[in-house]
C-alpha cells in the first residue's frame, strides 16, 4: 500500500503547489489589473488613506498652502481642505471621490504620490510606512490672484453677477500670476466623503445659474472683438502693409465692404480725420481702419498671425486643458467676412488666457511664451524636487520693432486722452503706464432693451519706455457693455496689487 | 569463542526517542506567533495592545499545553509536529476573528462585519478548547487505531445518517441563510454542521470496509488495454459512494462537501488496491457526475458561470431576486480584490479591508489572510497545511497495520483536498465551492472535526513510532531478533 501512498502524496504536493502558482498569479502579477476591475471598493478607498500633497501658491516668493489633506480625528483617513475656498477655486478646481477638476485633476498622479517620476521617493514611503503624495508648488501670485477674486466679486455686487473671467501671466515666462472666473464655488462643500451629502451639493452646483463649476478663464469662449486689433495691427506692421505707428491710414466713417454692406465704427462717428495715423486709429477703435487693413492682408495671413499668437491650439494644458480659441479659416476669403474677422466681429472666440497670451506677446517683444502654473513639485518625504518648470516659447509670431510699434499703438489706448481707456486704465485711474486694448464685442444679446455686449479688456504693465513688463492680464465680462468700462478696472486692480502700487 | 562470558556491557541499541521536548519548543514557538499576530492585530486596528489578549490568548495557551501533556501521557511516541502546526493554525484562525469582529466596533476603523456578532473570538476560544478536549479525548479513549476496526459499520451508518440528516430535515432547520445550501441542523440558536464530522466516521467506515475487500478488490478482474478491470460486482460499492455524492450535491446543493466525500473514497480505495483503474474510474465518473449536474442544476451551473466570468458588471452586480440573466460574483470578486489589494507583502494586521468581502469569516477568511500577510503570509499558511498533510502521510507510511494506514493516508489526503477546494475556489483556480477552511474558518463544528482528524492521526503516528518491546534483561550471547 506504500507505493499508492507515496503517489498519493505526490498528488498533494501537486495540490499545494498549483495553489501556490495560483496566489503568486493572483497577489504578484494580477494585483494591478485587478485594481482597475469594477467594483474594486479597496481601490476607491485608498484616495483617503493617503496624505495627498498640499497645493501652494508661491507666485510672490512665500509658499501658501491653498489645498492640504488633513487627518480625520481618530482614523488613518484624510479630508482635503481649501483654506481659501472660492478664492481659489478656478485654480485648485475640486477634489471629490468621483470625479475632480482644476490642479488636482491635473496633477491628480504627483498629489497622490503614484507617478511614476516618484519611483524612488515613494519606495522610501512605503518603507517608512508613511506614503504620502507630493506637493505642487505654483507659480500663481496670491497678491494678483486675490486682487483678481475681489475685483470679481466686487464686480458682481454692482452688476448683478454677470459672468467674467480673468487670467494674468507673466510675460517673459510665461507662468500664469492669477486666474479666476465668476460664478465659482467653494471647494469645501464638495471634499465630503459622504456618497449621499455629495451627489446633493453636485446637484445643486450643477443645475446653479450661471454654471459655477465651469472655469471660465480657460473653457469658454467669447468673440474678441476690437481686442483682436492687436493682432491685425501686428500683421499690418509684420507684412510692413504699414510702415511705423505714424503711418497714416485709411479709415472711412463707412467702409464698403464690396458686396452692398457697409462696416461703420462705434456709433457710426467718424475716425478722426479718416486719414489718422495708425495709432490714431488704433486708440480710437476706429472698425473701418482695421476692417480695411484685414481686408488688405487677406484672410491667409490674418489666419497665419492668428495662429501665431496661440488661436486654434486645442492641445494647449497649462497643465489643465485649456479650450481651444478658434479662428476658423473665412469661406472662400471673403473680403468683407476678412474684414469682421480682423476687427473679431465673426466667428474667432477666444479664452481669457488667449487673451492674456495676446498681450503677453507684445509685452515680451513678439516671443509667446508657454503659459504654465505648475512652478515645481516636491516630493513629500525629503523636500526633493522632483520636478520644475522651464519656461518654453510657444512661438514668435512678430519681430521687436513690431512689438515696440504694438506697445505705443497699446498705450494710447490708456494715455492719450482720446483713447478708449484713458479714464479707467489710465492717468486718471492709476500711475502705472498701463498698455492695453478694449473690445466691446456684439454677441446679438439683448436684455432689457439694452445690447448686451461682452467687455474685453487685454493689457499688460509697467508699459512706459524702458521698462520691462511684468504682467498681463485678460479680462473678459459677459454682456459687461464696454470694455473699457467693465472689463479695464479689474485688470487695472489686479496690475496695481502685482506691482505693488495704487 | 572465549570461555568467559564477556562481562563487558552489551552494545544495545539506544532507544528511540519521543520528541516530546521538540513538540513542546514547536509548541512554544506557535504560541509566540499567534500571540505576537494578536497583538499586532490591536496596534494595527487602534495603535494600542488589545486588552483581550492576556485572557484569549493565555487561554488558548493553557488548553494547548495541556494538550501537550495529554500526549506525554496517552501518545508519547507521537509525531512531535502535528500538534504544534494545528496548535499554530487554530491559534491564527483566533486571530483573525478578532480582527475581524473588532472592524468598526470600539472605535476600530473600518466596517462592522454584520454576520459577525462582537463575541465571535470568545467563542471560537471556547470551541477550540472544546476541539482540543475532543483531541484529548479521542487519544485517551483509542488507545490503538484498530480499536476503531471493530465499530466500521456502527460509525458508518452513523455518518451515512449524519450525512443525509440535513437534506431529510425541514429547510427552515438545515438551510444555511440566503445560501440555499442545507448543510446544517440549527437547534435553538446554535447550528451544527453534520457533514463535519460525518466526514472522519466515513473515513473510519471506508478504511473498514476496504481492508476486508481489499484483495478482492485488487486482483479479481480482467485486463484490458494495459489496465486491470475490476469485476462488475465489484463496482457495486464505489457506484454506491458516487450516487450518495451527487445526492448530497443535489438535495444539500453542496458541491464542495460532496467533491470531498467522494475524493475521500476514491484516495482509499487507491491506497486500498493500488490499482489505477480505480483511480480513472473515480475521477471519470466524478467528472461526468460533476458535468451533468451543473446541465442539469442551475445552481451548480452558475458555479462555473462565476468561475469564468467573475469580472462582468451585470454578475458583480447582479441581484438574483430581480434580475434573471446573471449570476452574483459580488463575494469571488471582493475576495479577488482583497487579495490583490494585499499584494506580495500584505497591508499588515488591521490595515486592510477584508470586511468588504461577504462571509470573510468562513469561506473566504484565506482572502482576509493574504490581504493583510500578503502573499508571503499566505504562502506561509500553506507550507503549515502541506506540512500537516505530510506529517500525516508520513504516519500512514510507518504504521504497519494496514487499517491504520488506510486511515491515516485517507484522512490526510482530505485535509489537503479540503485546503486545495477551498482555498483553490477563493483565488479561483477551480470554481467556488463552500466548504470551510480547516481550523482557520470560524465555526464549531468545522474546529471540532479538524481537532478530531488531528488526533486519529496523532494516534496513528503514535502507532508507528512506537519502537517494538526491548529485552527485559541482558541475556548475554543470546541474539534478539528484533522484529
Amino acid at each position: 500500500m506504500n507505493r499508492a501512498l507515496l503517489r498519493l502524496s505526490l498528488a498533494c504536493l501537486g495540490m499545494f503547489a498549483l495553489l501556490m502558482i495560483n496566489i503568486n498569479y493572483v497577489q504578484a502579477f494580477e494585483s494591478n489589473s485587478l485594481a482597475s476591475e469594477p467594483a474594486n471598493i479597496r481601490i476607491f478607498n485608498q484616495q483617503f488613506t493617503i496624505q495627498r500633497g498640499a497645493i501652494i501658491a508661491n507666485g510672490d516668493g512665500t509658499d501658501l498652502k491653498i489645498a492640504e489633506s488633513v487627518k480625520n480625528k481618530g482614523t488613518d483617513t484624510y479630508h482635503r481642505v481649501y483654506p481659501f475656498g472660492r478664492e481659489y477655486a478656478a485654480v485648485t478646481g475640486y477634489d471629490t471621490i468621483y470625479g475632480k477638476t482644476g490642479i488636482e485633476a491635473a496633477e491628480n498622479r504627483y498629489l497622490t504620490g503614484t507617478s511614476t517620476d516618484l519611483g524612488l521617493h515613494n519606495l522610501i514611503g512605503l518603507l517608512s510606512g508613511n506614503q504620502a503624495g507630493s506637493d505642487v508648488i505654483l507659480t500663481i501670485s496670491p497678491k494678483a490672484q486675490a486682487a483678481a477674486y475681489q475685483a470679481l466679486e466686487a464686480m458682481a455686487a454692482q452688476d448683478g453677477g454677470k459672468p467674467a473671467a480673468v487670467v494674468a501671466i507673466q510675460p517673459s515666462t510665461g507662468a500664469i500670476l492669477a486666474m479666476a472666473s465668476y460664478p465659482t464655488f467653494n471647494p469645501n462643500v464638495l471634499t465630503t466623503t459622504n456618497g449621499a451629502k455629495l451627489n446633493k451639493v453636485d446637484h445643486q452646483l450643477l443645475t446653479a445659474p450661471g454654471n459655477p463649476l465651469l472655469n471660465r478663464a480657460i473653457n469658454e469662449t467669447w468673440p474678441p472683438g476690437s481686442s483682436f486689433k492687436i493682432v491685425t495691427g501686428s500683421a499690418a506692421f509684420g507684412t510692413k502693409l504699414v510702415a511705423n505707428p505714424s503711418t497714416d491710414v485709411l479709415a472711412p466713417t463707412a467702409l464698403s465692404l464690396g458686396n452692398g454692406n457697409y462696416l461703420h465704427n462705434d456709433d457710426f462717428e467718424p475716425c478722426a480725420d479718416g486719414d489718422p495715423p495708425i495709432s490714431v486709429a488704433f486708440y480710437l477703435s476706429c472698425n473701418t481702419a482695421f476692417g480695411r487693413l484685414g481686408m488688405k492682408l487677406t484672410a491667409p495671413v490674418l489666419h497665419s498671425y492668428a495662429d501665431g499668437f496661440g488661436f486654434n491650439d486645442p492641445n494647449l494644458q497649462i497643465p489643465m486643458p485649456v479650450s481651444e480659441s478658434p479662428w476658423p479659416p473665412v469661406k472662400y476669403n471673403d473680403p468683407a467676412y476678412t474684414a469682421l474677422q480682423a476687427i473679431g466681429q465673426y466667428n474667432a472666440r477666444e479664452t481669457p488666457l488667449q487673451e492674456a497670451m495676446v498681450a503677453a506677446t507684445i509685452a515680451n517683444h513678439g516671443v509667446l511664451m508657454k503659459p504654465y502654473m505648475v512652478q515645481s513639485i516636491e516630493a513629500s518625504h525629503n523636500l526633493a524636487t522632483v520636478y520644475s518648470a522651464t519656461p518654453s516659447v510657444l512661438s514668435t509670431p512678430i519681430n521687436g520693432t513690431v512689438a515696440s510699434y504694438m506697445r505705443t499703438l497699446m498705450r494710447g489706448v490708456t494715455q492719450n486722452p482720446s483713447g478708449t481707456a484713458y479714464e479707467t486704465a489710465g492717468p486718471p485711474a492709476t500711475s502705472i503706464i498701463i498698455a492695453g486694448k478694449t473690445g466691446t464685442a456684439q454677441n446679438g444679446q439683448i436684455s432689457a432693451g439694452l445690447v448686451d455686449d461682452d467687455a474685453v479688456f487685454s493689457s499688460f504693465a509697467p508699459a512706459g519706455n524702458g521698462q520691462t513688463p511684468r504682467i498681463a492680464v485678460g479680462v473678459i465680462v459677459q454682456g459687461g457693455g464696454y470694455g473699457a468700462d467693465a472689463a479695464a478696472p479689474i485688470a487695472v486692480k489686479i496690475i496695481e496689487a502685482y506691482l505693488g502700487q495704487s | 569463542m572465549s570461555a568467559f562470558p564477556s562481562t563487558a556491557p552489551a552494545v544495545r541499541a539506544p532507544l528511540p526517542r519521543g520528541r516530546r521536548g521538540t513538540e513542546l519548543i514547536m509548541l512554544c514557538f506557535a504560541l509566540v506567533i499567534v500571540a505576537f499576530a494578536y497583538a499586532s492585530v490591536g496596534f494595527g486596528l487602534n495603535g494600542k495592545l488589545p486588552s483581550s489578549l492576556p485572557l484569549y490568548v493565555l487561554g488558548y495557551a493553557v488548553v494547548v499545553f495541556a494538550a501537550h501533556f495529554a500526549v506525554r501521557w496517552l501518545a508519547p511516541w507521537a509525531d512531535p509536529l502535528m500538534l504544534p502546526l494545528a496548535a499554530l493554525l487554530n491559534g491564527l484562525g483566533i486571530v483573525m476573528l478578532y480582527r475581524l469582529q473588532e472592524s468598526g466596533r470600539n472605535g476600530n476603523p473600518g466596517q462592522v462585519i454584520s454576520t459577525l456578532s462582537s463575541s465571535a473570538t470568545m467563542l471560537q476560544v471556547v470551541y477550540s478548547a472544546l476541539g482540543i478536549a475532543v483531541f484529548v479525548g479521542l487519544l485517551a479513549l483509542i488507545r490503538e487505531p484498530r480499536v476503531l476496526q471493530r465499530y466500521t459499520y456502527t460509525l458508518g451508518t452513523i455518518g451515512l445518517v449524519l450525512l443525509a440528516l440535513p437534506a431529510l430535515l425541514p429547510d427552515r432547520f438545515s438551510e444555511v441563510p440566503g445560501t440555499g445550501a442545507k448543510i446544517q441542523i440549527a437547534v435553538g440558536g446554535f447550528t451544527v454542521q453534520p457533514e463535519e464530522f460525518a466526514k472522519l466516521l466515513l473515513a473510519v467506515f471506508f478504511a473498514g470496509y476496504l481492508v476486508g475487500k481489499r484483495d478482492v478488490l485488487a486482483l479479481a478482474g480482467r485486463r484490458v488495454l494495459g489496465i486491470d478491470l475490476p469485476r462488475a460486482r465489484d463496482l457495486g460499492p464505489v457506484l454506491v459512494a458516487w450516487a450518495a455524492s451527487l445526492l448530497v450535491l443535489i438535495f444539500e446543493s453542496d458541491i464542495g462537501t460532496s467533491a470531498l466525500f467522494f475524493g475521500l473514497f476514491i484516495a482509499m480505495l487507491y491506497i486500498a488496491t493500488q490499482r489505477t483503474s480505480w483511480l480513472l474510474i473515480g475521477i471519470l465518473l466524478f467528472l461526468f457526475g460533476a458535468l451533468v449536474t451543473a446541465a442539469l442544476f442551475s445552481h451548480v451551473g452558475a458555479r462555473f458561470t462565476v468561475w469564468l466570468h467573475p469580472f462582468t458588471r451585470a454578475n458583480i452586480y447582479c441581484n438574483p431576486a430581480t434580475q434573471l440573466h446573471c449570476v452574483p460574483s459580488y463575494q469571488t470578486v471582493q475576495g479577488l480584490y482583497g487579495l490583490g489589494f494585499g499584494g506580495i507583502f500584505g497591508t499588515g494586521l488591521g490595515h486592510g479591508e477584508p470586511f468588504y468581502t461577504p462571509l470573510v469569516q468562513s469561506d473566504f477568511i484565506v482572502t482576509a489572510f493574504g490581504e493583510e500577510l500578503g502573499l508571503v503570509g499566505l504562502m506561509a499558511i500553506l507550507l503549515i497545511f502541506g506540512l500537516l498533510v505530510q506529517r500525516g502521510l508520513r504516519a500512514a507510511l510507518g504504521v504497519k497495520d494496514p487499517f491504520a494506514k488506510l486511515l491515516a493516508g485517507g484522512l490526510a489526503f482530505v485535509l489537503a483536498l479540503q485546503v486545495f477546494v477551498i482555498v483553490g475556489g477563493v483565488t479561483r483556480l477551480i470554481p467556488l465551492t463552500g466548504i470551510t477552511t480547516p481550523f482557520l474558518s470560524q465555526g464549531g463544528s468545522s474546529l471540532i472535526a479538524s481537532w478530531a482528524l488531528v488526533a486519529v492521526l496523532v494516534r496513528v503516528s503514535d502507532t508507528a513510532r512506537r519502537p517494538a518491546p526491548q529485552p527485559i534483561q541482558d541475556e548475554g550471547m543470546t541474539q534478539v531478533v528484533r522484529a
